[in-house]
């Protein structure tokens, strides 16, 4: 069909991991100066596919063309070589360098002086300052400390890196993620001029009015498969979130029948955190499962935990808890005012990897297996079992290592830890990153079954499908603003569509 | 994901292998092998060494080194580490023999010694904790602090410390052990006991196997770490007693050298430096092995520099070996 290649080409990629496919024949095309959209929702395959791109996971099958030469990048350094470039969602700068060495990191010129090679300085600065000009930011200053400089600033410096080094391809991930709305119009500016350099971007964001505002075209993923390629600008938002999300609600949340709410539990009043909740409030009764439902940096990542008291007393923030007056303190006096908390990463805040199964589930409660000065491991051992087998947690037994557990059982063991008498809250982040399919479907039967049971359950997530599917009211956190409520069946996309911040959407 | 499939592919020995590493005794029981190979060289090299008085002899010997590397065992596991237990060792004597000499009541002075450790004990936890410092700098701080104030109490000189029913503890014997010995054992026994038994102990493990996610299920993070600091730096006071005890002197530097052992059996013991992981037992034997590797070569007129060596040796072979175990667990 095209007369001339494209920049890149990726044809019928797959990749599994063990048994579970993660990608399936996944094709994606770029021009040069071209800016292509890569959306989907959690879990699609997006960062698999740019792992892949960009050498940091081989692939089971399918080809990589570049400018129409087949490659296959064994590290991300091969990558970079051949000028495609990944940059994380995480800003990845040396705060303690300045903007010319960051940009120059890789390549640092040299010059031969007094017999010893030494970095040019001098030939640092100018490039770094044509660079900077060429992206239209003369205001950053060479010899200025990255530390100093704002996130969008540092953003800047590490597209500049990414151009200093020679990239044709670059593959953004979430780059507006910590930026306001200002500072994300300056990122948009720097796109528009890569584009004009005929660099090719893989751009990929959860918001919508982003990836309309500034993409050509839209590849969107879901379940690993290619599920549609827009032409941006003849394209209806509505036909976009569909491709990513489907309109059926699927049945891995038809798990089970709610009760009718019982008495309030949570009651929140006003909660704003500076720059990260703005007088959020909403409240939570027994036997319900209120999901909240908001992107990367909405504030969906520190509601929970606020709540709970991780991040220390809250200084403005009337909640009640069971029609007590509740200020959140500390961890501790959240759980012992009766929440528990499931934290988001649980490799780094949930689970103790070296301990046991017994040794996990008993942790945050353990004085009450107390029989005089000892541990009773018999009272550990019955209560680990008799949540191992409520929650179907598969494990060769209660002294397994909880290492060796696939995710969705260590989460289950993350739950089964609050279900002691006096815990009436259970509040989950992501109850189901990095879970696979069947796991999910279970842990969202038992949170039903807990909730029928008396707990009222909060959720905060990321995924859109999750808060539509398993809650019984979900509400939708937008740049710290609650900014949507909905019923039970929802659909994702009208939740998706609430952080959208385009009001011609709302009608759709 | 992608790392357990890879396990599996490979299969056979090397995962059978990895599975017997990967058992929780595996590393005690290495040492235990270690320990009887090493008794055995040294039988067949020395005359002297396969005794019951040599033996008894390298159990007296280790003691106040064994007392503080048992302690310090939880709190490298809680995530902690204290270089400035041998320090207060040194201090201990010093401050007992001042006090006994100012006419204090000898068992007083002690009391008094082990409670000024306790007070370096809560400071060196609080830095630690409350302020996040690096436990490293902030106990190195203090190490050279400690030894620094013995050395100014003292003017550098040894003072002596002849009591006699003070210096029982260090050279007299129960049923022929030396007392030292049995101190070590009931000190060691008692920790096991915490540490596996009793609440506090699950703390221990919890903390340094993630401190993140122990503070966010409400365990007591700081308390715990802070009391660990104070036991280790009991630990050191008594250590520093039955040291002035058994010489019948106190010298300000009396066991600084020996703080190199106490981490080197801690670590040699199997007890991970990042947290998490260890058992007092393993500590024990390592102090016993390093104890029985310097009585042999002290018996072979092997000089003490090399003993030096050695030890270096043995203590970056055991952690290499280590490295290769928690590998082998697929980390």
């Amino acid at each position: 069909m095209a007369t001339i290649a494209p920049r890149l080409g990726m044809h019928g990629i797959g990749k599994s991991f063990g048994r579970v496919p993660v990608l399936t024949h996944v094709d994606l095309s770029v021009d040069p100066g071209e800016v292509v959209a890569l959306l989907g929702s959690n879990g699609a395959g997006k960062s698999t596919l740019m792992k892949i791109l960009t050498g940091l996971y081989s692939r089971d099958g399918g080809t990589i063309r570049v400018d129409g030469e087949e490659v296959d990048f064994k590290d991300p350094a091969a990558a970079v070589a051949a000028g495609v470039k990944l940059l994380p969602q995480e800003i990845s700068v040396m705060p303690d360098m300045t903007v010319a060495e960051n940009i120059f990191l890789g390549d640092l010129p040299l010059k031969r002086s007094l017999g010893l090679m030494q970095v040019d300085k001098q030939t640092m600065r100018t490039r770094s300052r044509e660079l900077l000009d060429q992206l239209g930011f003369a205001t950053i200053h060479p010899d200025t400390l990255v530390k100093r400089l704002s996130v969008a600033e540092q953003r800047i410096v590490e597209i500049a890196r990414a151009l200093a080094g020679k990239a044709r391809i670059l593959v953004m991930d979430e780059p507006t993620a910590a930026l306001t709305e200002q500072e994300a119009k300056m990122i948009f500016r720097i796109i528009r001029r890569l584009k004009e350099n005929k660099v090719s971007v893989i751009y990929i964001s959860h918001y919508l009015s982003e990836v309309f505002e500034i993409s050509d075209r839209i590849v969107v993923l879901r379940d690993g498969r290619n599920a549609g390629t827009f032409n941006t600008a003849d394209t209806k938002r509505a036909e976009v979130l569909a491709a990513m999300l489907g309109n059926t609600v699927d049945d891995l949340y038809d798990v089970g029948t709610p009760e009718t709410p019982g008495a309030e539990i949570l009651s929140v009043d006003n909660l704003s955190i500076p720059r990260k909740l703005d007088g959020v409030s909403f409240t939570l009764r027994q036997n319900e499962i209120l999901g909240i439902f908001g992107l990367v940096g909405s504030g969906v990542e520190v509601l929970g935990r606020a709540l709970y008291g991780a991040l220390g007393p809250l200084k403005t923030a009337d909640v009640r808890l069971a029609g007590q007056s509740y200020r959140p303190q500390s961890a501790r006096a959240g759980k012992l005012a009766g929440i528990g908390f499931v934290a988001a990463e649980r490799k780094k805040e949930g689970i103790v990897a070296d301990l046991t199964v017994r040794e996990n589930i008993a942790l945050p409660f353990e004085e009450r297996f107390e029989r005089g000065l000892f541990v009773s491991k018999d009272e550990e051992s019955r209560h680990a079992i008799r949540w191992i087998e409520d929650l179907g947690i598969r494990t060769r037994g209660p002294e397994q290592k909880i290492r060796t557990l696939s995710g969705g059982n260590q989460q289950k063991v993350c739950i089964a830890r609050w279900l002691v008498e006096g815990v009436r809250l259970l509040i989950l982040e992501e109850p189901t990153r990095g879970v696979d399919v069947g796991a999910r479907r279970e842990i969202y039967g038992k949170l039903r079954e807990l909730a029928n049971r008396g707990y009222a359950v909060l959720i905060l997530s990321s995924d859109v499908e999750e808060v539509a599917g398993i809650s019984d009211r979900s509400l939708v956190l937008d740049r710290g603003r609650l900014v949507g409520e909905f019923e039970r069946g929802a659909k994702p996309a009208e939740l998706m569509a609430a952080t959208g911040n385009d009001p011609a959407f709302q009608a759709t | 994901m992608a790392h357990s499939v890879e396990t599996h592919a490979t299969g056979g020995a090397r995962e059978r292998m990895s599975a017997l590493l990967g058992q929780p005794w595996s590393g005690v029981a290495m040492l235990a092998i270690f320990y009887l190979i090493l008794i055995a060289v040294f039988s067949v090299l020395s005359p002297f060494f396969l005794t019951l008085r040599n033996m008894l002899q390298i159990g007296g010997n280790v003691a106040y080194i064994g007392l503080m590397a048992a302690a310090g065992t939880p709190l490298i596991i809680a995530g902690g580490l204290d270089l400035s237990v041998a320090a207060i060792a040194g201090l201990t004597g010093v401050v007992i023999s001042m006090l006994f000499g100012m006419g204090v009541p000898i068992w007083l002075a002690v009391a008094l010694a082990i409670v000024v450790a306790a007070a370096i004990g809560v400071v060196n936890g609080l830095f630690t904790t409350r302020l996040r410092l690096n436990p490293l700098i902030v106990t190195l701080g203090m190490m050279s602090i400690i030894s620094g104030i013995a050395l100014v109490l003292t003017g550098g000189l040894t003072r002596p410390l002849m009591v006699p029913g003070f210096n029982w503890v260090g050279s007299g014997r129960v049923a022929g052990i030396p007392i030292p010995f049995i101190l070590m054992m009931v000190t060691f026994v008692v920790l096991w006991v915490v540490m596996t038994r009793m609440r506090f102990g699950r703390y221990i493990y919890a903390a340094g196997g993630n401190a993140e996610a122990s503070r966010l299920i409400g365990i007591p993070l700081e308390k715990t770490v802070i009391i660990l600091y104070v036991i280790s730096a009991i630990s050191g006071a008594v250590a520093g007693t039955i040291l002035g005890a058994m010489l019948g002197a106190a010298g300000p530097t009396a066991a600084g050298s020996q703080l190199l052992t106490v981490i080197a059996a801690i670590i040699l013991g199997g007890t991970s430096l990042n947290g998490g992981r260890g058992s007092v037992w393993g500590t024990l034997l390592a102090v016993l092995i390093l104890g029985t590797l310097n009585n042999g070569l002290t018996l072979l007129d092997v000089s003490s520099f090399w003993q030096d060596v050695t030890r270096g040796v043995v203590l970056m072979l055991a952690v290499s070996l280590d490295q290769i175990r928690t590998r082998a667990l697929g980390e």
